[in-house]
C-alpha cells in the first residue's frame, strides 16, 4: 500500500514538473567549425557545385521578401546552374529566434541575407558562417565600398557578409499634415535636410495643430532601432560609439540633452507599444506625422502596402528628410544587407551557395538582384556590368541619392552590438516612464558594454 | 479441491492478460509522455547544472548550481518572478470565482440558452491565441483603439491611454486577456460539476431548513471540490506559463516580463548570451518547482477540505 503511494506521488510528481518544465530542455549541437582563419584573398570563381539543392533564409529587405520577386530570381539560378534553391522568409519580429533555434537543432539553411550585425558581429564571430574570402578578389575589393567592405569583415579579417546592397535610414514626414500646420517652412525640400531647431518648431507646430502625439519615440523592441539611435545621436551631435567601434559611447552629454528636449516636448511621446514595424503602419495610416524609422525602399513603397510611391493610405504625400541636427548636417545610419552562409559541414552545399552569391552579387545578373531589395548597389559595376546608372529610371531613387554623402560610420559591428540593442530599447522605455535621464544613460550604456 | 487449486491460476493468467492489454493501451500516449515530457524534464535538469549555450564548441562544462547562484542576483529574473506570481495570485482566484460564479447562474438554463451560454465563454479558448491577442492588441492601440476613442469620446481622459506601453497598464492587461481566455474551460467544468450534485441531498438540506448559502456551501461545494481542485491547478500551471500573450503584445518591455519569456529570450534572442542554454533550463527548474510546491499546496488544502 506504502509502495503503490509513494509510486502515485512520484508519478503524480514527475507529471507536475513535466507539464512545469515542458518548455525547458534544448539540445546543444556543438558549433561548427567555421571560424578557419582567414585566407588571403585570391581571385577566384565559385566552384561548380555538386549539390542539387540549397536553402536560403531571407529577412524583408525590399522585395527580397517578396515570394513572387525572389522565385523569378531564384528559378533563373535553377535554370542556368541546376541547383534548386528553397527559400524562407523571415520577419524581423521572430526571424532571430528562428534562426537561433535553427541553429541550435543544426539544421541552419545554407544562405542567409541580411546585414553585418547579424552576419558578422554576431552569428560569423560565434563561429557559424563560412569566411567568403575566396569569393572576393582584388578587383572585387575595388569595387565595393570600402565601408561597407570593412562591415562585413570581422576582426580576425574574415569575412562572412557578400554585401549586395546599402542605403542610408531616413526619416519621413506628412507633407500634406506639415502644409496644413504650416510647419512646411521649416523643411529644406531640395536637400531634405533640417536643423534641430526648426525639427522642434515643425513639431510644436503640428501638435497644436492636430492636438495629437506627432511622432513616437518607439520603443518596444529592437525593430527599426537605428532610427531612434540616429534621431538622438543628431540632435546635439551626440554619437553612439566611439570611431574605432571598441566602446559604446552614448552616455555623451549630448545625448542626454537630446532625450531630455525630445522627453520635454509635447507632440514626442515615448511609445513602449511600437516597435519600428508599427511606427512605420502608424505613419503610414496617418496617425503620426513623422516617421523615424524610413528609407528608399519605404519611400518606394511604403508599408509594403503596394498603395503607391510616397503616399500614405490616404493618399497624402509623404517627403523624406534627414535627421535634424544642430547644423542641417545630419550623418545617417547605414543598411548594408547581402548574403552569409552557415558552415552546415557540407562541401557540396557551401559550393552551391558560393555559387549563388557569385550569381546575385557579382554577375550580370546583379542589377536584377540590387533592384529586388530596392537599395544602391554597394558597388560600381561587377563583372564589367555598370551598376551605377540602374537607378536611372526611377526619380525618387535618384532624388533619394541627396542623402547617400551623409551617411555616417557603420558602427553596428562594434563589439557586443545585440546586448547594446536591447539595452538601448530598454533605456528609451525607462527615460519614457519618467526616470532620471542621466541615470539611465549611464546605467544602460554600461550594460551594453557588459558592465 | 483440484478446481479450487487451477482457480487462483487462471485468475492470475486473466490479470496478466489485462495488464498487457492496459499496458498496450498506453503504451501510445506513454511514448508520447516519456518522449516529449518525461525525458525533456531530465534533460532540461541536467543542462541547469551546465554552462551550455549555442555557440559552444567544447563539451559542456559541469558548473554545479551556479546558474541557480546567479538566478539570485539577476535583476530581470526576479522582477520576471515578481511579474509572474503578480498573474498567478490575481488570475488564479478571479478565474475560480467568476467560473463558479457564472456557472450558478447558467447551470440550471434549459439546454439551448445554456449551450449558448458556453459556446460564449469557451470561444476565447477555442480561438487561437494569436488572434485572440491581435484583437486585444487593436482594442488597447494607443491611437486608433476602440477602448481610448471610447474613453476620450465619453470625456473619461483628456489624453488617450498607452495601455501597452505604460507599466501602470500593462501587466493589468495581460491579466485581463489572460482572465477572458481562461474561463471558458472552468465554466464548463463548473457547470458539469453542478448538474451533476446529487439532488437528493440538496433537497433533503431543503426540507431541513437549509438556506441557499448553506445548501451551496455544506452540499455543493465538498461535491465539486475534485473539480475545483483541477481547475486550481490547471490556471495555476497556465498563468505560471503565461508567454504568448507577452510575446506577442509587449515582449517583455513595460514591466511585463515573466519567467516564462525571459527563459525563452534567454534561450532563443540574439542577445550576447544567444542560446545560453544552462541558465534558461535553471529558470525552467526553478519556475517548475514554484508551481510543483503551489499545486501541492492546493492538493494538500483540497484533500483537508
Amino acid at each position: 500500500m506504502k509502495r503503490s503511494k509513494l509510486m502515485a506521488l512520484l508519478l503524480a510528481g514527475s507529471m507536475l514538473l513535466g507539464l512545469a518544465a515542458c518548455g525547458g530542455g534544448g539540445t546543444t549541437t556543438p558549433a561548427p567549425e567555421g571560424s578557419k582563419a582567414a585566407e588571403p584573398a585570391q581571385s577566384q570563381a565559385a566552384e561548380p557545385s555538386t549539390a542539387e539543392s540549397i536553402t536560403l533564409w531571407t529577412y524583408p529587405i525590399g522585395n527580397w521578401g517578396k515570394e513572387a520577386e525572389v522565385k523569378a530570381m531564384t528559378d533563373a539560378f535553377t535554370a542556368e546552374t541546376g541547383i534548386k534553391v528553397t527559400v524562407e522568409y523571415l520577419a524581423y519580429a521572430d526571424g532571430d529566434d528562428k534562426v537561433n533555434s535553427a541553429l541550435s537543432a543544426g539544421n541552419a539553411p545554407d544562405l542567409i541575407m541580411e546585414g553585418p550585425e547579424r552576419l558578422v558581429a554576431n552569428w560569423g564571430a560565434n563561429g557559424h558562417m563560412v569566411p567568403l574570402n575566396d569569393l572576393v578578389d582584388d578587383t572585387d575589393k575595388k569595387e565595393i565600398n570600402a565601408a561597407a567592405m570593412a562591415a562585413c569583415t570581422n576582426t580576425d579579417g574574415s569575412i562572412y557578409e557578400y554585401p549586395l546592397v546599402m542605403t542610408a535610414h531616413c526619416m519621413a514626414v506628412n507633407l500634406d499634415a506639415f502644409k496644413a500646420a504650416g510647419a512646411d517652412q521649416y523643411l529644406d525640400l531640395k536637400t531634405h535636410t533640417w536643423t534641430t531647431e526648426n525639427f522642434f518648431k515643425a513639431v510644436d507646430a503640428l501638435y497644436a495643430h492636430f492636438g495629437q502625439t506627432v511622432g513616437a519615440v518607439y520603443c518596444a523592441g529592437q525593430g527599426g532601432d537605428q532610427g531612434t539611435r540616429a534621431l538622438v545621436n543628431n540632435l546635439y551631435g551626440g554619437t553612439f560609439t566611439n570611431a574605432e567601434h571598441t566602446a559604446y559611447t552614448w552616455d555623451d552629454p549630448k545625448n542626454v540633452q537630446a532625450l531630455e528636449k525630445l522627453r520635454d516636448t509635447k507632440g514626442i511621446e515615448f511609445d513602449a507599444s511600437l516597435a519600428g514595424g508599427d511606427e512605420i503602419a502608424k505613419f503610414y495610416q496617418g496617425a503620426l506625422k513623422m516617421a523615424f524609422c524610413w528609407n528608399i525602399a519605404q519611400q518606394l513603397d511604403p508599408n509594403a502596402a503596394g498603395t503607391g510611391s510616397g503616399k500614405t493610405v490616404t493618399g497624402e504625400e509623404i517627403a523624406f528628410m534627414a535627421f535634424p541636427s544642430e547644423d542641417g548636417n545630419s550623418k545617417l545610419q547605414g543598411g548594408i544587407w547581402g548574403f552569409g552562409i552557415f558552415d552546415n559541414g557540407n562541401e557540396a552545399k557551401i559550393a552551391a551557395a558560393k555559387q549563388f552569391i557569385k550569381y546575385m552579387c557579382d554577375s550580370e545578373h546583379t542589377a536584377d538582384a540590387v533592384k529586388t531589395a530596392n537599395y544602391f548597389a554597394v558597388r560600381n559595376t561587377a563583372e564589367g556590368n555598370d551598376l551605377s546608372n540602374i537607378w536611372a529610371d526611377n526619380p525618387i531613387m535618384a532624388e533619394y541619392n541627396v542623402l547617400m554623402p551623409l551617411l555616417g560610420d557603420y558602427y553596428q559591428v562594434t563589439t557586443n552590438w545585440a546586448q547594446a540593442r536591447t539595452s538601448w530599447w530598454t533605456m528609451l522605455q525607462k527615460v519614457g516612464e519618467g526616470a532620471d535621464v542621466s541615470e539611465m544613460v549611464a546605467q544602460y550604456a554600461k550594460e551594453a558594454i557588459g558592465g | 479441491m483440484a478446481n479450487k487449486a487451477s482457480k487462483p491460476t487462471m485468475s492470475r493468467a486473466l490479470q496478466r492478460r489485462e495488464d498487457v492489454a492496459g499496458y498496450l493501451f498506453m503504451l501510445p500516449s506513454l511514448i508520447f509522455f516519456l518522449g516529449f515530457v518525461v525525458i525533456p524534464m531530465f534533460i532540461c535538469i541536467g543542462y541547469s547544472l551546465t554552462d551550455a549555450t549555442m555557440h559552444q564548441k567544447a563539451a559542456t562544462a559541469f558548473v554545479g548550481f551556479s546558474n541557480f547562484g546567479k538566478l539570485l542576483g539577476d535583476e530581470v529574473f526576479l522582477e520576471a518572478l515578481k511579474n509572474t506570481f503578480i498573474i498567478v495570485i490575481v488570475s488564479v482566484p478571479a478565474v475560480a470565482a467568476f467560473s463558479l460564479w457564472v456557472s450558478s447562474a447558467i447551470y440550471k438554463l434549459k439546454g439551448p440558452v445554456l449551450s449558448a451560454f458556453r459556446c460564449i465563454f469557451y470561444l476565447p479558448v477555442v480561438t487561437g491565441s494569436v488572434a485572440v491577442t491581435v484583437v486585444w492588441k487593436w482594442m488597447f492601440d494607443n491611437y486608433t483603439g476602440i477602448i481610448n476613442t471610447v474613453l476620450s469620446g465619453a470625456g473619461l481622459i483628456e489624453k488617450n491611454i498607452n495601455f501597452l506601453g505604460d507599466s501602470r497598464y500593462a501587466l493589468w492587461c495581460i491579466i485581463l486577456i489572460l482572465f477572458t481566455t481562461s474561463v471558458g474551460q472552468p465554466i464548463v467544468l463548473y457547470v458539469s460539476a453542478l448538474g451533476n450534485v446529487d439532488q437528493s441531498l440538496v433537497e433533503a438540506a431543503q426540507v431541513d431548513g437549509a438556506t441557499n448559502f448553506q445548501v451551496f456551501w455544506k452540499i455543493k461545494w465538498p461535491q465539486m471540490m475534485p473539480t475545483t481542485l483541477y481547475i486550481l491547478v490547471i490556471t495555476t500551471i497556465n498563468s505560471f506559463q503565461c508567454f504568448a500573450l507577452i510575446q506577442l503584445l509587449t515582449q517583455g518591455g513595460s514591466g511585463t516580463n515573466t519567467v516564462m519569456y525571459y527563459i525563452y529570450y534567454t534561450a532563443f534572442k540574439l542577445t550576447e548570451q544567444a542560446g545560453h542554454f544552462g541558465y534558461a533550463n535553471a529558470m525552467g527548474v526553478v519556475l517548475a518547482v514554484f508551481i510543483a510546491i503551489l499545486s501541492a499546496v492546493q492538493f494538500k488544502l483540497a484533500k483537508e477540505k
